[in-house]
């Protein structure tokens, strides 16, 4: 899509039709898939991702296994049919950081040394990308985490902020994100109000980055939220005799 | 010990669960002196400690546990067992002579204690007799359904033995060994194992298990060799 004459228009509102504040409508679901020990979906408008959990397995190969914790593995990727242009196949470079970024925000809450020489694997998979795809995989990835019974401290939640048109804005689309000013993912572990992943790309002035991180601060707990809820959701018809 | 949660509540990760950080118990952490939830689950108090019982969890060798193994390896000073995932458990035997006077083999199904279970990696316990199992089929199940599997006071697991005639060991890890007088008893002991296996979370299991059994067997009697 080429670049709109205006990313924000007259009365305040954005490409899509949001306020400057407002989040794409989120849709989370926990389990759907059958092999895999953990697993969840999430969509956050046009941004749909799986995310899937293999673990405690054997660590291969064994040389990388550790004594003392289990390793984590992190695969991000986008599916071919992800984006308007097909993507090749296999790993691009913004792929492969993708993944280290997305695996040093889990291994943060992830209690690891339960585990000693296993290893947990995580696969995020882009089924179709229209911005924050990133946030979004890191979103599902530690729902299927939880999913997976693998202990954590917390879960993470993350959404981008951006600048466009000179505006903060909240949770960019595509559009916004390509002719933006500028785009910040920041993820969270909630409870303890901690940051586990930060990204800038283009620029900020402090004051904005302080408005920035505020904004996206008010958006993780939206999305805190519906997490806790999805995955309560999909064990409430268990009770507490049958366990 | 004041707390932020129901009795049976289902917790997720994160969930502060109470103020007293002394308390924490399995499934839970303590930080800055609060309790957290560190699985989903349901929240409870047992012997004065806050624990949440995991819908799902790998299984963690505890000592004391008979697990089924599989041998993978014959060692001049012991064995190494094959227990599930990741998990290899050491049976250390200082005499060589000894190693081979037990006649155990790679590929053999054996059932054992855990002694010990640490950095060290999970220690097999010798007094206890390793049983090497000579024959049966060897099915797997999540190890977080093995309590639904045995029931209140062994109740389902009796169920099925009583209903099929088979024999039936069943490994914490989730390895089960079924041996039946005929080919059909193993056979529908097996089904009803997995039947319980992805319906553990429903009520009224053990009558919808016993109907079946009935059902495909028609009574332990009718089994007979």
């Amino acid at each position: 899509m080429s670049r709109p004459s205006r990313l924000i228009d007259e009365n305040g509102k954005r490409v899509d039709g949001r306020r400057p504040d407002e989040l794409r409508p989120i849709k989370m679901e926990v389990g759907v898939l059958d092999k895999s020990d953990g697993s969840a979906y999430v969509e956050f408008g046009g941004t749909k991702v799986i995310a899937a959990v293999f673990g405690p397995r054997e660590a291969h190969p064994r040389h990388l296994a550790l004594p003392d914790r289990a390793i984590l593995n992190c695969r991000y990727h986008m599916t071919s049919f992800s984006v308007e242009e097909r993507k090749p196949l296999g790993m691009t470079r913004r792929e492969i950081e993708l993944s280290k970024v997305i695996r040093e925000a889990l291994e943060t809450v992830a209690f690891l040394e339960e585990f000693p020489r296993a290893a947990i694997d995580v696969y995020v998979e882009v089924v179709q990308a229209d911005g924050g795809t990133r946030t979004a995989g890191l979103t599902a990835a530690s729902l299927a985490l939880a999913d997976a019974g693998i202990p954590m401290a917390d879960l993470i939640a993350a959404v981008a902020v951006g600048k466009v048109d000179g505006q903060l804005v909240l949770d960019l689309c595509d559009l916004e994100d390509k002719y933006g000013e500028a785009d910040m993912p920041v993820a969270m572990a909630p409870r303890f109000n901690s940051i586990v992943m930060l990204q800038l790309n283009g620029r900020m002035t402090v004051e904005e980055f302080k408005k920035g991180l505020a904004l996206a601060k008010k958006g993780i707990e939206v999305i805190y939220r519906l997490q806790r809820e999805a995955l309560k959701k999909k064990f409430s018809e268990i009770s507490p005799e049958e366990v | 010990m004041p707390v932020y949660f129901s009795e049976h509540e289902i917790v997720v990760p994160g969930q502060l669960l109470s103020d007293n950080g002394k308390r924490s118990g399995e499934g839970t952490y303590a930080h800055g002196g609060k309790i957290y939830a560190a699985r989903i689950g349901f929240a409870s108090i047992k012997d004065n400690k806050v624990v949440v019982t995991p819908f799902k969890a790998a299984y963690k060798p505890a000592p004391g546990d008979w697990v089924i193994g599989i041998v993978s390896d014959v060692k001049p000073n012991g064995f190494e067992i094959d227990l599930g995932r990741h998990l290899k458990g050491i049976i250390r035997i200082p005499d060589r002579e000894e190693v081979i006077s037990t006649g155990l083999n790679v590929g053999d199904v054996v059932y054992v204690r855990i002694k010990e279970s640490g950095l060290s990696g999970v220690v097999i316990d010798k007094r206890s007799r390793i049983k090497r199992i000579e024959s049966g089929i060897l099915i797997q199940i999540h190890p977080a359904k093995i309590p639904r599997l045995i029931g209140r006071r062994g109740s389902m697991i009796n169920l099925i033995k009583r209903l099929t005639g088979c024999e039936i060991i069943v490994g914490k890890n989730g390895f089960i060994v079924i041996n039946g007088p005929s080919p059909e008893a193993e056979f529908a002991a097996i089904k009803a194992v997995k039947m319980i296996e992805e319906e553990a979370h429903t009520s009224g299991l053990t009558e919808r298990v016993e109907k079946f059994l009935r059902e495909l067997v028609g009574g332990a009697e009718a089994l007979g060799p």
